[in-house]
């Protein structure tokens, strides 16, 4: 081993040594990356005004069937009319929204206009927590087509408007939608309707034993779907709603909720719901109907424009709907409640007097007509129906909902701190939804005995709740859920809340 | 010679450290370097830990700017709750069958990899070990169909007579959480079987081939030689396992979403549930299920710090 090294030539002396450039390098990409930390999340404060009589709106929904109609019809003329507006819009599944404005109000970066899913249970408790302005100081909604649907304590806070009702309260999610080719295979006539729960078995068993295919989808991965499909089935049945109106008083264990459940527990046990229904959220379902694997799919009035969004070619193929299902042949009305606020203006906003303006061309005829024809949720102004462009099932579902459906009181219209409670109620588990999912899966549970446990579990939050809100110095108690005036087959109008 | 070299010298005499700020002076790059992960940890790990605690103690509904505190009534509504210790049983149910059966597993495809006359090795790891880069999500949407009453393993398993109808797997009460453990402890076989393949390799020739000469059969060879020196490996092995087995949100959130009726629930989709799922958000008693749920990770690692030690000292008197 050698010990003598080469010679070497003196080295230079390096301006800057390896260390340093290193050192400089790792602060530079510190820098860097806490400089691109800073950016991104746009929120309406941040948004850069793109001219001085307009500003760029930053505008949240779940809406995609609506994702075209609003580009075309609201947004688009609007800025085309309003040279320096822009809008953004950034569409989330319903179930992302809430959790998205619960992060971005804490880190202020709440969109201008933005809709609810999600946080839906008390917009009143929002409005005082401050989430929003009012659009009614901007924009003149009182004198606007919807005018007459706007309630206090739902819309109308302390005297301004902060939201108005998009769609029509006259809906339920329980319509039985059907594939006519299936039908027809089996030997059936889509004409002649179901009208009771037997029918409906009856079409069920058909389409089970003639085709391939399986009756019903009963998706029941989703308790919240389940629970809409009990207790719109259990008012076809006799019962008032989740309250009796008349008493204020929670029903969930009268017998109708019990027949509704035993309704669908039947259809499973006779083999005729579709067998991966209990692993399936409604939009699987949505996708099996589509491919032809089931028949028959309660939904709401929006199956129809999510179809035409996603396989047009099975809007096509055939298909319609019929009324709800009732035990009997006797007519009992599903009530639904008044329609709360679908879009609102954050507090964060810079433009709120374009965000307002932009809000009030929604409650025009013609935006309502184009509304209409996104086949999503019916318009607030539901005539709009007759004139536009949908498919005939649409219209069909339309007018069975005025047929079928009666509008309910509400706590929040009739007491102004009723929402306080509201909000100060806590999730009862487990809900009719996980019950019936839990029977539907196999479980052998009591349905009566567990609907009562569920009740009277409701019942106890309710009056925990009121306690808690009475501790505060409110004046409200149960009466505020009692509506004496109230008529089951009639609507709950504005007048009867003053004749209360 | 160096302690005779020492002897002669006699005890060097002390000197004080350094003081802090002359370090920083003196090394000052190095903690610049060390900064960004510093500031990472601080900000993403360090402070919500402390922050979960804070807020444990508050009733805050997720749309107020801030909670109210109420001290520890939070924890007391968790100890009433029946679906959190629902959710407590269900993620030890979940801890307790799955993380022995991917351990052991694992251990088994690891011994008949690690043999010369296994063929197709590299193959058969790179297969085992592809679920393990595929998003867990993607997993559960994927078997969701694949376990359903109509999907193929349920209908395989009616033409094959071991069942007498097709059962929906992830959508009956008795079989959610345990297909949910099936499909993880399938996801994460590969990794467990690499960590047993890379402690299988510490294992020196000689000793097997010294057994082979003793006359040991593989069954004895692997009782009473490989199996002992693989004890502080299993212990780490399972150390790692038992905290992926915690951390399994995603592969159950999209296979059952905890579901049939709280069913498969474990603690993080309750924490999830109770935290944004709800109508009405309960951070501050979401916060109070997280901090509880670490508190009873803490002690389990505490207790496989324990065992580590304890496998150490045998491993060292056995040698």
């Amino acid at each position: 081993m050698s010990t003598q090294h080469p010679s070497r030539a003196p080295r230079r002396r390096m301006p800057v040594n390896r260390r340093q450039f290193l050192g400089a390098g790792g602060a530079g990409a510190l820098a860097a990356v806490l400089a691109s930390c800073i950016g991104g999340g746009q929120s309406a404060q941040q948004g850069t005004d793109s001219g001085e009589a307009g500003g760029a709106l930053q505008w949240w929904d779940q809406f995609r069937p609506l994702t075209q109609m609003l580009e075309d019809e609201l947004f688009t003329p609007y800025t085309s009319a309003n040279p320096g507006v822009t809008v953004e819009r950034r569409e989330l599944a319903a179930a992302d929204l809430g959790q998205a404005l619960q992060v971005a109000r804490r880190s202020n970066q709440l969109p201008d206009v933005h809709s609810l899913a999600g946080l839906d249970a008390a917009p009143a408790a929002l409005v005082s927590e401050g989430w929003f302005q009012p659009v009614g100081d901007h924009a003149d909604f009182d004198s606007s087509p919807i005018a007459d649907l706007l309630f206090d304590g739902v819309h109308r806070f302390d005297g301004s408007v902060y939201s108005f009702p998009l769609f029509s309260p006259r809906q339920h999610a329980t319509i039985p939608w059907y594939n006519s080719a299936l039908l027809e295979e089996a030997g059936l006539d889509p004409d002649d309707e179901p009208t009771t729960w037997d029918d409906l078995r009856a079409v069920a068993r058909a389409v089970t034993e003639g085709t391939d295919a399986s009756g019903i989808f009963l998706p029941a991965q989703n308790p919240d779907y389940l629970s809409a499909i009990v207790t719109q089935l259990a008012m076809t049945a006799g019962a008032p709603g989740p309250i009796d109106w008349t008493t204020g008083e929670y029903v969930h264990d009268s017998q109708p909720f019990v027949d509704a459940v035993e309704f669908l527990l039947s259809l499973q046990r006779d083999g005729l719901v579709h067998p991966a229904s209990p692993a399936m959220i409604p939009r699987d379902a949505l996708a099996r109907w589509a491919a032809g694997e089931g028949a028959i799919f309660p939904w709401g009035p929006w199956f129809i424009g999510d179809l035409v969004t996603e396989s047009p070619e099975v809007v096509e193929r055939g298909l319609g709907c019929w009324s709800i299902p009732r035990p009997n042949e006797e007519r009992t009305s599903v009530r639904s409640a008044p329609s709360g606020g679908v879009f609102w203006v954050s507090v964060d906003s810079e433009h709120p007097e374009v965000a307002a303006d932009l809000l009030l061309q929604m409650t025009g005829q013609d935006f309502q007509a184009a509304l209409a024809s996104a086949m999503d949720q019916p318009p607030a102004l539901l005539e709009a129906v007759e004139t536009a462009d949908v498919h005939p099932a649409y219209r069909d579902c339309v007018a069975r909902f005025a047929e079928d459906v009666r509008i309910a009181p509400s706590p929040e219209i009739g007491h102004p701190d009723a929402w306080r409670v509201t909000a100060e109620m806590r999730p009862v588990q487990p809900t009719i939804g996980i019950l019936v999912q839990s029977a539907l899966s196999g479980a052998d549970i009591d349905i009566a005995a567990e609907l009562r446990t569920y009740r009277e579990a409701v019942s106890v939050e309710r009056e925990r709740a009121l306690a808690a809100v009475q501790a505060d110095g409110v004046d409200i108690d149960l009466d505020a859920w009692v509506f004496p005036n109230w008529e089951p087959e009639s609507d709950y109008t504005i007048e009867a809340y003053d004749a209360r | 010679m160096t302690t005779s070299v020492d002897r002669v010298a006699g005890p060097a005499p002390a000197r004080r450290p350094p003081g802090v700020l002359r370090r920083l002076r003196k090394d000052w790059w190095i903690y610049l370097f060390l900064l960004p992960t510093v500031l990472g940890y601080g900000a993403y790990t360090v402070y919500p830990l402390v922050a979960s605690w804070w807020f444990a103690l508050l009733d805050w509904p997720g749309f107020a700017d801030q909670g109210t505190f109420v001290g520890i009534e939070n924890f007391e509504r968790l100890v009433a709750d029946d679906l959190f210790w629902n959710s407590f049983r269900n993620s030890l149910v979940f801890l307790v069958c799955a993380v022995p059966l991917r351990v052991g597993l694992a251990l088994v495809l690891a011994l008949l990899l690690n043999r010369r006359n296994t063929p197709f090795k590299g193959f058969l790891r790179t297969l085992y070990f592809l679920p393990v880069v595929t998003t867990g999500a993607i997993i559960g949407v994927a078997f969701t169909l694949l376990l359903d009453a109509g999907g193929p393993i349920s209908l395989a398993l009616v033409e094959s007579g071991l069942l007498d109808s097709p059962v929906n797997f992830v959508a009956d009460t008795g079989t959610s959480l345990f297909s949910g453990a099936a499909v993880w402890v399938w996801k994460w076989l590969g990794i467990t079987m690499i960590y047993w393949l890379a402690a299988l390799q510490t294992i020196p020739q000689e000793v097997h081939e010294a057994a082979m000469i003793d006359g040991a059969g593989p069954g004895r060879e692997f009782v009473h030689i490989t199996l002992p020196l693989l004890i502080p490996f299993l212990v780490i092995i399972t150390l790692i396992d038992t905290v992926g087995a915690l951390n399994v949100f995603d592969l159950l959130y999209t296979l059952t979403a905890g579901g049939p009726a709280f069913s498969s629930e474990v603690i993080e989709i309750f924490i999830f549930r109770t935290a944004f799922g709800a109508t009405v958000p309960q951070l501050g008693y979401a916060s109070a299920a997280a901090v509880l749920f670490g508190l009873i990770t803490m002690g389990i690692a505490v207790a496989q710090a324990l065992g580590v030690r304890w496998a150490r000292r045998a491993t060292g008197a056995m040698r």
